[in-house]
């Protein structure tokens, strides 16, 4: 028998009392896996549309708004120039509801710009000219709204026929309908507006180029800003505040299984009361006593977290099939998060075992001699 | 009785390095003991020496200090006043009061007090914790001594599965685990049956003979009282009569 042994047995001896407490932690661990996978999956899916578009620079104006703010295609025209610019793309993102679907990705791109050029057709064709009333869909967004080539899709006021159906290399790019700019433009009431200017750099421009390059831009540029692909979004409100949310709430649920553990094992030291002044009367030092409660405590939140990380896979899962976020965002379920959402969980065992690690210790042994 | 030792045991005993070598295992002068803040005297100046492979049976009525005077011994709880030493070291002052308990002595409770969820072989490497023994040879050392007290059959079993003297028994194996030089027993026949009582007693009997170890019993039995070598009997927190056992009266 180990010392381990000793403080799993003494956690299995009220079995349900420790699978409430388990289920506690669990589901403040769900929630920060799901929250938290989705909020960063929101900036991974996006992050790696535009660079399946090979986009190095974005220059867009969201920083102090919720929503991308339609500025001046002509903007592109003051930066296009510049050493170190491949290319530009003028670029019209809009999220709308469309027929059943609730938030679909509209996206209009400039006829001929480099953005087009990471759709891979499945079937179909591109459109013929700028100004046909015609998308092409990406996969995803093509299963959504059960469209084949052929069939018409129905934006606002516009029919617009389904040309193609196209594989982006993304997740986000695959739940886009793609169409041109300027009839994005038209059907949403933004003439010669744009949302954004995806910018390619020189092959082999490194990052401090690339910020080099951003912070050229954005001097010639007051009303936008430019920075690199992915950076962008991280920086905006509308960011911070989902991921404030998520982080909000997790801390909420975490706070709710750090007491749930703290009052377990607060139960449990007095509960063994007697025991613990054996032990001390048969030699255990009280640093002992504390290490045992601490490490009940922390196996406390490791078990939790582990049945957390599953219970948000699954929460993941069934936000991923929600008719809202379905082909908006892939959720980022990485090593990372994973080790982020065990190391909360086992704080949480250790911090809820602090008290009660010290009402422990401060029991007397005489207390075995009675009783 | 033999029957309980079909091994020999002095390879059960270790070598810890005792404390220097004194006169007496205990010796206590003066010793007071008050609770709520001197409002309840449990022990009023009790003045003892006891030797080394003593067996000394601790008598009296309930509320009489025989309790507090083991938790004294047993370095649980600290005098108000007097002094009390352990093979010439003041026990007040240790420094490290687990180590002593763990080491020195071994308790044999009234109530037996094994864990409920341990097994009858885990309650017996408890105390095994605090020395420097590998998993397997805790495991081989509580193994022996269940071995020795004729338990070998049920080391596996939970204490609610034995009867109450196999707990008892498991207790005393429990109490030998660290090789004390002194068991400290707490009416350990106390919440036994008079059959039961006494193969424990022959048991305790047995060990001290064997391993010349320092047995102090407290009971409020005479008959339990006779089997020691000495007898010191206790009331309202005074030693009221220390000597040969046989003398014992209920009211000397």
């Amino acid at each position: 028998m180990t010392f381990l042994n000793v403080v799993t047995r003494g956690l299995w001896r009220r079995p349900i009392r420790t699978g409430l407490t388990l289920l506690g932690i669990a589901v403040g661990i769900a929630a920060v896996v799901t929250l938290i996978g989705m909020s960063r999956g929101f900036i991974t899916s996006w992050t790696a549309g535009m660079k399946s578009r090979g986009t190095d620079i974005v220059v867009h104006n969201m920083r102090g708004s919720l929503t991308p703010q339609p500025f001046p295609a002509s903007t592109r025209d003051r930066i296009a120039h510049l050493p170190g610019v491949a290319g530009t793309c003028n670029i019209l993102v809009n999220l709308m509801s469309v027929e059943t679907a609730e938030l679909m990705i509209l996206s209009g791109r400039e006829w001929g710009g480099f953005a087009w050029d990471n759709l891979k057709l499945v079937s179909g064709r591109m459109p013929n000219d700028q100004m046909e009333k015609a998308v092409v869909l990406g996969t995803t967004a093509a299963e959504i709204l059960k469209k084949k080539v052929g069939d018409t899709v129905q934006i606002e006021t516009e029919e617009l026929a389904v040309v193609g159906i196209a594989d982006g290399g993304a997740f986000v790019e695959n739940g886009s309908i793609v169409l041109s700019l300027p009839l994005l433009q038209q059907i949403t009431g933004n003439p010669d507006k744009i949302s954004a200017i995806d910018v390619r750099c020189d092959s082999g421009m490194d990052q401090a180029g690339i910020r080099k390059l951003c912070d050229d831009m954005s001097r010639l540029i007051p009303e936008a800003h430019a920075e690199p692909a992915g950076e962008h979004l991280v920086h905006t409100e509308g960011y911070r505040m989902i991921n404030a949310m998520s982080w909000g709430t997790s801390l909420l649920a975490v706070i709710v299984g750090v007491l749930g553990v703290t009052n377990t094992m607060l139960m449990s030291v007095f509960e063994r009361q007697q025991e613990i002044a054996i032990l001390l009367a048969l030699g255990w030092r009280r640093s002992r006593i504390v290490r045992m409660i601490l490490l009940e405590s922390a196996l406390l939140g490791l078990l939790g977290g582990i049945i957390g990380i599953g219970l948000g896979v699954i929460g993941i899962q069934l936000m991923k099939s929600a008719p809202a976020i379905r082909g908006l965002l892939e959720p980022d379920l990485s090593l990372n998060l994973i080790l982020i959402a065990v190391t909360i969980a086992v704080s949480v065992g250790v911090l809820s075992g602090f008290y009660p690690a010290w009402r422990s210790s401060r029991l007397t042994p005489s207390l075995a001699l009675h009783g | 009785m033999a029957r309980f030792f079909a091994q020999p045991t002095a390879d059960l005993v270790s070598n810890h390095e005792r404390p220097a070598a004194a006169p007496f295992v205990f010796e206590a002068a003066g010793l007071i003991k008050e609770y709520d803040e001197g409002r309840v005297h449990a022990l009023r100046g009790v003045d003892f020496q006891i030797g080394d492979g003593e067996f000394v049976a601790i008598v009296g009525p309930s509320g009489s200090g025989k309790t507090t005077l083991l938790q004294m011994l047993g370095a649980l709880d600290r005098p108000s006043a007097g002094t009390l030493s352990y093979r010439g070291e003041s026990l007040p002052d240790l420094t490290d009061d687990a180590a002593y308990r763990a080491r020195e002595i071994g308790f044999i409770f009234q109530a037996f007090h094994l864990l409920p969820t341990f097994t009858a072989i885990e309650n017996v490497m408890m105390p095994m914790f605090e020395n420097d023994l590998s998993g397997s040879a805790r495991t081989a050392r509580a193994r022996e001594l269940l071995k020795a007290i004729g338990l070998e059959q049920r080391v596996d079993h939970f204490p609610s599965k034995l009867s109450g003297g196999e707990r008892q028994r498991v207790a005393i194996a429990r109490s030998l685990a660290n090789s004390p030089s002194v068991l400290l027993a707490d009416e350990p026949t106390g919440n036994l049956d008079s059959k039961n009582a006494v193969l424990i007693l022959d048991l305790l009997t047995d060990l001290h003979r064997q391993r010349q170890m320092t047995l102090i019993l407290i009971t409020h039995d005479m008959t339990v009282a006779r089997r020691a070598s000495r007898a010191i009997q206790m009331k309202d927190g005074r030693i009221i009569f220390d000597g040969d056992p046989s003398k014992l009266t209920a009211d000397s």
